[in-house]
């Protein structure tokens, strides 16, 4: 039963572009995937380790300007660049875990949003990397073929595709990781961290670890927004709002599930856009009420809640 | 060496508005142990209050901080009343989650309102600055220094001479054994919720004229003030004090000396330093 549903939802999700094919469809659910590789990123750190981080925009920028610059100055494509985004996310984790990570619950969460505020500075003001508040800006994307086709890259439908197979990468990562021994690691660091510690897990090492694998699938959603939008600059991809946009999403959807960010990015960024189409400003109000309610009424999350219906109904 | 005199004194200026800010967010950590996110959005309201003042009011922008004061104190009654207070209990974390919900729920309302443009408030008396010994002084910043001291200073009065304010700091230092001393805690808890959000929305008041105000601008003012109460410890009115002052003062010298890009910047690169090194704030008296 469930073997079957998770195929089904996978043929959906590719055969989707077919169903629906109006561009605003078409950007709506590229934007829903993208929030949800975002979503599930945070969800790996927030959800099933239990560390709140409010700085991980630091993460997605870190992706685009990789793929950005590796394309603008060194030609190397951004199919090639995202991958190399995610990488260097990962990378750039390490330090900022080991820093941060001697903090706990909320001093955690605030060390992380200054690290991430100190690095939008240092974007903002690198203008010889990455061009200041100007911003960076793709005109035409490589042209590649693919099974003898030249790709249209000013049609949306291959950044549909492209995003889906990196949403089924992270969702598959989080399902296999919460299986691992990490994974284990990780629920007894979130459920309590001194008796973790005191069984003999490397507490810090293992949260460096998650921080590092969350930071990868963020910095790989950050090279994706890049080649998609074609268009960054510091407070695009570094902002604070966009930190605590990821930890709605994933909390709205349902902590430590591994389909929780999906449902939050359906639930949000539908909304969202669709309110930012007719309002044009302030479409995260909607982020805001839904992380009230969802707080007060439904603390594990909308897909959490009917997972456990479902699981008391049979 | 006038510069740099010119500076602390600027910064000392900016210091005590931030120091009001500051104050109000350690109080409701102290008492309700709330990480408050939307306490920026609070500030950000009351520069917009300041802002409608004179078309609206027909007052001036710094008078009408007594309409504004305890208009806030009612916001704040009902904040703590009908939505946090039921949250409180489920921990920090969840505090902290729910006010940022709320934080971004203020924010882009008073942008769907209004508009995302940055405005400013013209101040007919501010034409040039003061000049004590030389020293220039902007006059909408001395007016606001002016009064934040005196909010500041009476806040404190309040806190350490009255019933109510010793109460207030009974619950702060340990809720159970105030309740057990016939304190109605809960009641100090609105009291401290709606003192703190009072204080935020007077000090938007006294900044707006020399800021420009945004419906975003809570964002780059609540991460200032958890580096201020952080440097002087978490839950500590004193702590707090100095902490914005201290941050004033940084900000300006940094601006003169290191680099104005990067002014904001060491104040964070000074947060992460004291969370590491003395996580208990620089004059070790808060909690962690």
């Amino acid at each position: 039963m469930k073997r079957f549903v998770v195929a089904l939802a996978i043929l959906l999700l590719f055969a989707a572009p077919w169903i629906v094919s109006a561009p605003f469809f078409v950007h709506l659910m590229i934007m829903v995937l993208m929030w949800t590789v975002l979503g599930a990123s945070w969800n790996i750190l927030g959800g099933f380790t239990g560390q709140v981080s409010f700085g991980h925009a630091t993460f997605l920028g870190a992706g685009a300007y990789t793929t950005m610059i590796l394309f603008l100055k060194l030609g190397i494509a951004p199919w090639y660049g995202i991958p190399i985004g995610g990488l260097v996310a990962a990378f750039i984790a390490l330090p900022i875990g080991f820093i941060c990570f001697r903090l706990r619950g909320p001093y955690f969460a605030l060390s992380t949003l200054a690290v991430a505020e100190i690095i939008r500075l240092v974007a903002l003001n690198w203008e010889s990397f990455t061009n200041g508040p100007v911003g960076l800006l793709i005109t035409t994307l490589p042209d590649v073929t693919f099974w003898g086709r030249s790709i249209d890259w000013e049609n949306k439908i291959p950044f549909y595709y492209i995003i889906s197979v990196i949403v089924l990468a992270a969702i598959l990562a989080t399902h296999f990781m919460s299986r691992t021994r990490l994974g284990a690691y990780l629920l007894a660091i979130r459920e309590d961290i001194d008796s973790a510690e005191a069984i003999g897990i490397n507490t810090v090492q293992a949260r460096v670890a998650a921080l590092s694998l969350s930071a990868f699938f963020a910095g790989v959603a950050g090279g994706f927004y890049a080649m998609y939008l074609r268009y960054i600059d510091p407070d695009a991809v570094f902002s604070i709002a966009l930190s605590v946009e990821m930890v709605f999403i994933a909390v709205v959807g349902g902590l430590t599930t591994v389909a929780g960010p999906l449902i939050g990015a359906i639930v949000l960024v539908t909304f969202g856009e669709t309110f930012r189409q007719i309002f044009l400003v302030g479409h995260l109000i909607f982020y805001g009420l839904m992380m009230m309610i969802v707080i007060r009424y439904l603390p594990e999350g909308i897909w959490g809640r009917l997972r456990l219906w479902f699981i008391t109904q049979h | 060496m006038d510069t740099f005199v010119q500076s602390i004194v600027s910064g000392l200026l900016t210091g005590s508005l931030y120091a009001m800010i500051g104050v109000g967010l350690t109080v409701i950590f102290g008492v309700m142990r709330i990480i408050n996110m939307a306490h920026g959005d609070m500030v950000m309201l009351g520069m917009y209050g300041a802002f409608l003042a004179p078309t609206f009011l027909r007052i001036d922008p710094f008078l009408s901080i007594v309409i504004w004061i305890p208009i806030a104190f009612l916001i704040g009654v009902f904040i703590y009343r009908f939505l946090l207070k039921n949250i409180v209990p489920a921990g920090e974390l969840n505090t902290l989650l729910y006010t940022a919900g709320l934080s971004l729920f203020i924010a882009n309302l008073v942008l769907l309102i209004g508009t995302g443009d940055y405005r400013t408030i013209k101040l007919k008396y501010a034409v040039m600055p003061l000049r004590p010994f030389g020293i220039a002084v902007p006059i909408p910043l001395a007016i606001a220094f002016g009064m934040a001291i005196l909010i500041t200073v009476a806040l404190y009065w309040f806190l350490v001479r009255t019933d109510t304010g010793r109460a207030i700091r009974a619950t702060s230092q340990e809720p159970e054994a105030a309740a057990l001393m016939g304190v109605n805690v809960d009641r100090m808890a609105i009291i401290t919720f709606a003192l703190g959000t009072a204080l935020a929305c007077g000090a938007g008041v006294l900044l707006a004229p020399s800021l420009y105000l945004y419906p975003t601008v809570g964002e780059i003012l609540v991460a200032k003030c958890f580096v201020i109460v952080v440097l002087g410890g978490l839950g500590s009115v004193p702590g707090a004090i100095a902490g914005g002052l201290l941050l004033g003062v940084v900000e300006s010298l940094g601006a003169v000396y290191v680099s104005v890009p990067y002014k904001d910047g060491i104040g964070f690169v000074i947060f992460l330093l004291v969370l590491l090194f003395r996580p208990s704030g620089l004059f070790g008296v808060g909690k962690s």
